[in-house]
């Protein structure tokens, strides 16, 4: 579902730099839009700042230089907070809450009100097939149910921006394919979605633009097709491989192919 | 099932707040066994050990029957304690199992994540103090003669602990760390702070190094309290455990605000 072109991006960040307290510098004067409703995908590989980047936008890191915007509003304020649906990489999730509990706390953290709090636990739990594990602690579950509750976590206040880190590692087929019908269908009722993955085909199969990102710093943006003609190449592999195996190289490439 | 679309909605931060605080509660009761009964038990055994058994061979205190001067340390220990190692271990778990991350992202400022994370150990500690005073005083027959310092102390040791629990959580690199201020710091000076004994009667230089000690007037403002009696004046006992509390909150909320440790 595309938004009206007057609508303000989903994301935007300018001049977005983090480094961590070690030295280690993650990311460097990064700059992204991603416009509303689009299905985003970012990859690159790993240590390349795809978590950091998300930390950023998120609260979750202190940034050490940028800005970030979330729907035109400034990403520090409570307002961008509430439109922001997240699901980090690894599972963390509260160890004294049941499945029902997680859901219903996340949503009055949230701000929902807790009759609508609770009404939307049941359904994300029917949505997730949990319904077994209703009253069972997370500790309890198997890895599988964890990463489906932690989805189910992330999208339960119904936000506007939903932002997926690895949703499908170590996921089984079968729930792979679940996963994308269901983040597919999110995405066609109108919320933005940015994920990462290391699985190339779930990017091109789900995304509608990709990001490739190496070295804390963007080095292509385009949908699939878009960068595999840009490449001259026939899969997103291999356009992977040219651009991320050597930032500095793809950089070169781009400018010589513009 | 087909997923809804997003929605548009006002943040409510206050409401956010009421859930964290929910949350610290439900943990507290969840875990009561360790949370309230152990540390009621063992201190109702300090209260019989050194009470009524030594009680007996012990002469007044301070014009108190010995096990009736007890009383008061005891109750300002345990609610100190628990304040204390509630919020630094509660803190610590989130941390380290990174669910705290689902409040930093949520639509909540940092003191209203501050307030609701002391809302535990303040639940906790009350409990302990008011079910500890229900069998304490009727046993020993201690009174309670000054209700409201009583209060006032009993909030500011509550704000106070809390607040070094929660700073020790943020900073605490393992487990141990926080076991470790316990048994080596607050323990030791608060048992020193005069619980069992008045330091009126050590003399020189004990008494005046016992000042120094700020859990020393924690003791005091309790057992002004209680007893309406102490070895300073109820208001050096309470401007010294308010200064210090405030100053700890104020640490908590810059720990908070600006994300030092919370967040790499
Ligand atoms: N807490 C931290 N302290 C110091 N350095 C960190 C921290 N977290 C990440 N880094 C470093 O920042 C860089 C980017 O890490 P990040 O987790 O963002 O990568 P990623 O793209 O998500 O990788 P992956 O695909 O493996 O998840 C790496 O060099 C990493 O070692
Ligand atoms: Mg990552």
């Amino acid at each position: 579902m595309s938004s009206p072109a007057t609508s303000p991006p989903a994301l935007s960040i300018s001049g977005l730099t983090k480094r961590y307290a070690d030295g280690t510098l993650a990311l460097e004067d990064l700059d992204l839009e991603i416009p509303a409703g689009s299905f985003f995908g970012l990859l690159g590989p790993n240590g390349a700042g795809k978590t950091t980047l998300i930390g950023a936008v998120c609260n979750l890191i202190r940034l050490s230089g940028g800005e970030i915007q979330i729907f035109g509003r400034p990403g520090t304020g409570m307002a961008a907070r509430r439109m922001i649906g997240i699901a980090e990489q690894e599972p963390n999730l509260d160890k004294f809450l049941t499945v029902y509990e997680t859901l219903l706390y996340h949503g009055g953290y949230y701000g929902m009100d807790r009759s609508e709090a609770s009404e939307r636990a049941e359904q994300m739990i029917d949505a997730f097939d949990l319904r077994a594990k209703r009253d069972v602690e997370a500790p309890k579950l198997s890895g599988g149910m964890r990463r489906r509750l932690l989805l189910a976590r992330a999208l339960l206040h119904r936000p506007r921006l939903v932002i997926l880190d690895e949703p499908t590692a170590g996921v089984d087929l079968e729930l792979r394919h679940e996963l994308w019908r269901y983040i597919r269908a999110l995405h066609e009722q109108g919320t933005t979605i940015l994920l990462t993955t290391h699985y190339l085909e779930e990017a091109e199969a789900l995304c509608d633009e990709i990001a490739l990102i190496s070295g804390g710093r963007i080095v292509a943006r385009d949908s699939a097709e878009g960068l595999k003609r840009t490449y001259g190449v026939d899969t997103l592999e291999e356009v992977y491989l040219r651009t991320v195996a050597g930032g500095r190289i793809a950089l070169d490439v781009m400018e010589e192919v513009e | 099932m087909n997923p809804l679309p997003p929605v548009d909605v006002e943040p409510h931060p206050w409401r956010g707040l009421a859930w964290l605080t929910r949350r610290e509660c439900h943990r507290v009761l969840k875990l009561w066994k360790q949370t309230i009964l152990a540390p009621v038990i063992s201190s109702l055994l300090f209260m019989v050990v050194f009470g009524l058994s030594l009680g007996d061979s012990i002469a007044e205190v301070n014009g108190f029957e010995y096990r009736v001067f007890i009383v008061p340390g005891l109750i300002a220990m345990a609610m100190a304690q628990s304040a204390y190692s509630n919020n630094s271990s509660t803190i610590f778990q989130a941390r380290n199992d990174r669910y705290l991350d689902d409040i930093l992202s949520a639509p909540m400022s940092a003191w209203q994540v501050h307030l609701g994370y002391l809302a535990g150990g303040a639940m906790r500690s009350l409990i302990i103090g008011v079910v500890l005073a229900a069998l304490a005083l009727p046993i020993t027959g201690a009174p309670l003669e000054q209700p409201l310092a009583l209060l006032l102390s009993v909030l500011l040791l509550i704000g106070g602990f809390g607040a070094l629990g929660i700073i020790v959580g943020i900073y605490a690199q393992s487990w141990d760390n926080q076991s470790f201020i316990n048994n080596i710091v607050i323990l030791p000076l608060i048992f020193l702070g005069g619980v069992f004994y008045s330091v009126n009667r050590l003399g020189s230089p004990w008494e005046q190094i016992s000042h120094l000690n700020p859990l020393f007037y924690v003791v005091e403002a309790m057992r002004y309290g209680f007893l309406g009696a102490a070895d300073v004046s109820p208001w050096l006992s309470l401007g010294v455990v308010g200064a210090i509390t405030i100053a700890l909150l104020a640490w908590a909320q810059i720990l908070f605000a600006t994300g030092h440790r919370l967040k790499p």
